[in-house]
């Protein structure tokens, strides 16, 4: 063992307590940063692993408004074997038409599920609904107050509740939907007479193949075979892929703050490593004068250094690894997959790297410094400072800042917003810094007040040993970080409320019938003759070429070309719809009756660079239609009306089979009474209330605050270590001023109100800092990563900053209690 | 005694005096702060010889040693110690020709906390690449009365004990220079004449040039020669009456 290791090991045993901001830090931005890791990939591999049973099948066949047709079904058939589904939206009541729920109707066939099994809560009737019984969702029992054996009323026929449904195995696969489900079989989906053409469903077929084929091959020859007539082909790896895309917006989020968090860290292990090596000056001198050289110093204390660091790594791994099985435990129910605890090794690797590099980073130059202490501090105090680190020392820092970088960049989904965020973090630092020179530069140019309290306050921002730029980027990177949090939960919140219109509708209705149209208008006013209603005709297709391409040889879709991505709603009408402008071409004429015509949305006609007059196909209901571009429109998107990204010209589509769209807007204590009424007359329509939906959204953004507040919370503790760390680390001065300044007869009121000052003009120096960057992070974070509107509440954001700098006003106060404790006679002995 | 296994290296090149100082130079501070510590001070010292360092606070007497036992560098000057030219070295080197040449006794004992006293006594042997470290320190600690305190640690022996494991430490690796600046300041009456006597006792065994500030003037006369120094300056330079 060297002589380097020896000592260290022996100065160890004088305990860690220095090291315990090091400690602290590090462990918190680890298991920040491995918890979501970690979780992140336990949601990823747990889609992987259940991939058949969330898809349903190896692979899944999705079309709409339509069945497949016979020939479709044998080739299907020839892959594996198959097992069809319909899904559509439906109101289910009571039978004594109390109450009423929108639901998802999910009619299976014997086969399904391939993958997994339907589970029922004990007491079921049945295994599984057969002919007229149904299989409900937990929450419809609940909100229609239907128990085991009564009969609910879906379209034209009343079914009877047998179980309900604890696990649905595809489920998850099957993407957002607003209502619970109703599961029954086909039989009995017949007999509601929901199914007709022209109303909203999806018809999915799942295959299970044979033996170990390559599924995603075989799916890409159906993809080629069959795309052009709007079917739309997924398998088992890549089941489930919006929610895989949100997991991965969620994680590179989370993993920026929990850098964030790392980087504050960071800076706690720079100033405890610098305090713990204070402390251990004279050791060093005495070390010097027996003839140790500043490499065997520097050695014997970064063997230490890396010792600890490794602990508090392995403890932050430790935590992080435990945090998926912990979240499934806690918030298992708001997660689409219960995460398993399983240990991921790629992110606890890349958390131990970023943990170990940050480390280094930011105890190389205290560790530089310690190698510099002259024995003769022996003789006396030195304050004068320490000279820049050599290259010897700079190099490996700069090796380890770039170490972080790359391993920050490199494993983002979007490097170049990792590699913005990592800049503005490091321009951040690089103003509190020179914020911290200027102020002590300032603090000591000012005049000295004639007051002692006001003269002491300011003083201590600039005496020798001052801890000021410790503070300001402690206080700074507190500060900012809570306006980004305030930032971001306001973003979140405002999304919804400011997204709805004043005058928003109550209700949407879907599936209304073409011929019953004039019906439900009366039957709306008969019960609220002030509704607003408006109606358009619906559809759903897809477009099969434009210019001559077909879509399906446009690989990749040209980014913002939404209008390929599958089926599409489609209407038609003869004037230019209500919040929509013509920006190129004219709008066609009210009795228009020649060749079709269709009007394109502004951003999907740029993106696929379209002007009036190109030539475009669609497929209808499996009728493939040639249309000419006659205009561009723009689309105003934040009205909660009826807007399409396709319309047709009159002439066309009115002889398919259709359905209408409705909105009704009317004073809330009308719901009720129309909720009830429209059911009554229009079995198969869907109404969806539109407070309902902004709940559930508004559920689903409160989860996502909520993920935000437990990762940010790890990054706020890291900074408030930090802060504690730079206070503790001035507290031998302070106790030696206040000690003075009681022997001289000052109270403690008047002692504590000093460093109220110094500690207060500090915040309202950062706070315009903190205001500004933790806005640009926020703004970044919203608009660049969760692709949401810009939104924030400035009240709130400004309370939140002034709450912050209060907060941490009262946690620098706490840190000088022990101060103010001290008794003089007591301290200077010791002292 | 055990045997210094380098000991004819040690002596190699030396030449007499051992301590030879040439208008040396010491200011500390910036600015207006910048306070003249040592101005011009000559001072040669022979093989062996036991010489008092008096004055008053601020005189300049532990800057001297300081520079003297290449703890500091002089601002200007020439210094040469056992043969070495100091003013060539930097700190590193420094702290090289330190080890196993000169041996410091401190006012305060600055005894590693850390580490045991035999541990303490034998860090400056392991630094000096010493393979039997820890033999020759506990033969050390025996040799000053501590051979039943060697696993304490500081924090657990008087004041005294710490100055004997200080002086221990001090003249385990045999130094051909010692020096000691106010060794019995935190100690009371008895146990610093004590301490002075275990010095003189090893510096007599072990044939060291002693080199020791005070301000007693009962522990002066103990050596042959006396140097007494006020603001910066030598103001005499006698042999002990």
């Amino acid at each position: 063992m060297t002589i380097a290791w020896r000592l260290a090991l022996r100065e160890m045993r004088g305990g860690l307590r220095g090291l315990r901001l090091l400690i602290i830090c590090l462990f918190l931005g680890v298991a920040g940063l491995a918890g979501v890791g970690s979780l992140g990939e336990a949601i990823t591999a747990e889609l992987d692993a259940r991939g058949q049973e969330i898809l349903g099948g190896d692979i899944e066949m999705r079309v709409a408004q339509r069945e497949a047709t016979p020939v479709e079904r044998t080739a299907f058939g020839r892959v594996g074997i198959v097992s069809a589904s319909i899904r559509m939206r439906a109101m289910a009541s009571r039978l004594d038409a109390e109450a009423s729920v929108l639901a998802e109707l999910k009619g299976v066939d014997d086969r399904w599920p391939l993958y997994g099994a339907l589970k029922l809560a004990p007491g079921a009737l049945r295994p599984r609904p057969a002919g007229l019984d149904v299989a409900i969702a937990p929450e419809l029992a609940e909100r229609l107050s239907v128990r085991l054996g009564d009969r609910i009323h879906v379209g034209d026929t009343s079914l009877r509740v047998i179980g309900l449904i604890v696990d649905e195995p595809d489920r998850v696969g099957e993407g957002f939907t607003l209502g619970p489900t109703i599961l029954l079989s086909q039989q009995g989906l017949g007999a509601t007479r929901l199914v007709q053409p022209g109303s909203l469903f999806t018809t999915r077929y799942r295959i299970r193949l044979a033996g170990n084929q390559d599924a995603h091959a075989i799916a890409e020859r159906l993809d080629d075979r069959f795309h052009d007539a709007n079917w739309e082909v997924t398998d088992r790896s890549n089941a489930a892929r919006g929610l895989r895309r949100t997991v991965e917006q969620l994680r590179q989020f989370l993993t920026l703050v929990g850098l964030t968090a790392l980087i504050v860290a960071g800076i706690g292990v720079g100033n405890g490593v610098s305090s713990w090596l204070d402390q251990r000056r004279p050791g060093i001198a005495t070390l010097k004068i027996l003839g140790a050289s500043s490499r065997i110093i520097f050695r014997i204390y970064l063997i230490q250094i890396a010792l600890v660091a490794a602990g508090a790594v392995v403890a932050g791994l430790v935590a992080g690894a435990a945090v998926p099985a912990l979240v499934g435990k806690i918030a298992g129910d708001a997660l689409p997959v219960e995460p398993h605890f399983t240990l991921f090794p790629l992110p606890l690797l890349v958390s131990a790297g970023y943990g170990l590099l940050a480390a280094l980073l930011f105890s190389l130059a205290p560790l530089a410094r310690a190698g510099q202490v002259s024995p003769a501090a022996i003789f006396r105090a030195r304050v004068e400072p320490f000279g820049l680190p050599r290259w010897t020392v700079l190099a490996p820092m700069a090796g380890a800042g770039a170490g972080i970088a790359a391993l920050a960049i490199g494993t983002a989904r979007d490097p170049l917003l990792s590699a913005g965020f990592l800049a503005g973090t490091v321009a951040v630092f690089a103003l509190l810094g020179g914020i911290g020179w200027l102020v002590r530069r300032g603090a000591r140019a000012v005049p000295r007040p004639r007051r002692p309290l006001l003269r002491l306050a300011i003083a201590n921002l600039h005496r020798p040993a001052a801890q000021t730029d410790r503070l300001i980027v402690a206080l700074g990177l507190g500060l900012t970080l809570f306006v980004m949090l305030a930032v971001l939960q306001t973003n979140l919140a405002n999304q919804i409320e400011r997204t709805i219109p004043a005058t928003a509708p109550n209700f949407f209705v879907l599936d209304v019938p073409t011929d019953g149209i004039d019906r439900f208008r009366r039957t709306v006013r008969s019960k609220a003759p002030d509704a607003q209603i408006t109606s358009v005709p619906s559809l759903r297709g897809s477009v099969v070429a434009v210019r001559g391409v077909r879509v399906a040889d446009m690989k990749p879709v040209p980014k913002g070309a939404w209008i390929l991505n599958g089926d599409r709603g489609l209407t038609y009408a003869s004037v230019l719809p209500q919040g929509n402008e013509i920006v190129a071409g004219k709008w066609w004429p009210a009795d228009y009756a020649g060749p079709p015509l269709v009007s394109i949305e502004e951003q999907a006609a740029k993106a696929l660079a379209l002007k009036p007059g190109d030539a475009m196909r669609l497929s209808v209901l499996g009728v493939e239609i040639d249309a000419k571009i006659a205009s561009i429109r723009r689309v105003n998107w934040e009205t909660m009306g009826f807007n399409f990204g396709i319309v047709f010209a009159p002439g066309t589509l009115e002889a398919a089979p259709h359905s209408y769209m409705a909105t009704i807007t009317l004073p809330d204590a009308h719901e009720a009474a129309i909720n009830k009424a429209v059911i009554a007359a229009f079995p198969s329509a869907s109404l969806i209330r539109v407070k309902d939906v902004v709940d559930q959204l508004s559920q689903v953004f409160g989860q996502l605050a909520m993920a935000i507040r437990a990762v940010a919370s790890v990054t706020l503790a890291a900074g408030v270590a930090v802060l504690m760390g730079a206070i503790a680390a001035s507290r031998r001065a302070r106790l030696y001023d206040a000690v003075l300044l009681k022997l001289l007869g000052a109270s403690r009121r008047q002692i504590l109100a000093a460093q109220a000052i110094e500690y207060a003009l500090l915040s309202v120096i950062v706070a315009g800092l903190a205001l500004a960057a933790g806005t640009a992070a926020g703004w970044s974070i919203v608009t660049g990563i969760f692709e949401l509107r810009w939104a924030p509440d400035w009240g709130v954001v400004l309370a939140t900053l002034a709450a912050g700098a209060t907060g941490t006003l009262g946690i620098g106060m706490l840190g000088s209690l022990p101060v103010l404790a001290a008794r003089p006679a007591a301290a200077l002995r010791t002292l | 005694m055990l045997q210094y296994s380098n000991e004819q290296d040690r002596f190699a090149g030396m030449t007499s005096p051992i301590i030879d100082a040439s208008a040396l130079r010491l200011a500390l501070g910036k600015g207006s702060a910048r306070v003249e510590i040592l101005k011009s001070i000559d001072l040669a010292i022979g093989s062996g010889e036991t010489v008092a360092l008096l004055g008053p606070s601020g005189s300049g007497k532990s800057s001297l040693m300081a520079i003297l036992s290449g703890l500091e560098r002089a601002d200007a000057g020439s210094i040469s110690v056992a043969g070495l030219d100091f003013t060539r070295l930097d700190e590193d080197g420094l702290a090289a020709a330190r080890r196993g040449r000169i041996g410091i006794i401190l006012q305060a004992f600055h005894l590693l906390p850390t580490m045991t006293a035999l541990e303490n006594v034998a860090v400056p042997l392991e630094l000096a690449g010493e393979a039997d470290a820890f033999a020759w320190a506990r033969a050390e600690l025996e040799a000053v009365g501590l051979g039943h305190r060697l696993d304490h640690y500081p924090a657990q022996l008087s004041g005294g004990e710490q100055q004997r494991v200080a002086i221990a430490r001090a003249t385990a690796p045999r130094p051909v220079i010692l020096f000691a600046d106010e060794p019995t300041g935190n100690l009371d009456a008895a146990t610093g004449a004590g301490i002075m006597d275990l010095l003189f006792d090893r510096q007599r065994e072990t044939g060291a040039t002693l080199l020791v500030i005070t301000h007693d003037p009962e522990l002066a006369k103990r050596c042959r020669r006396v140097v007494e120094m006020r603001d910066g300056q030598i103001i005499s330079d006698r042999s002990a009456a």
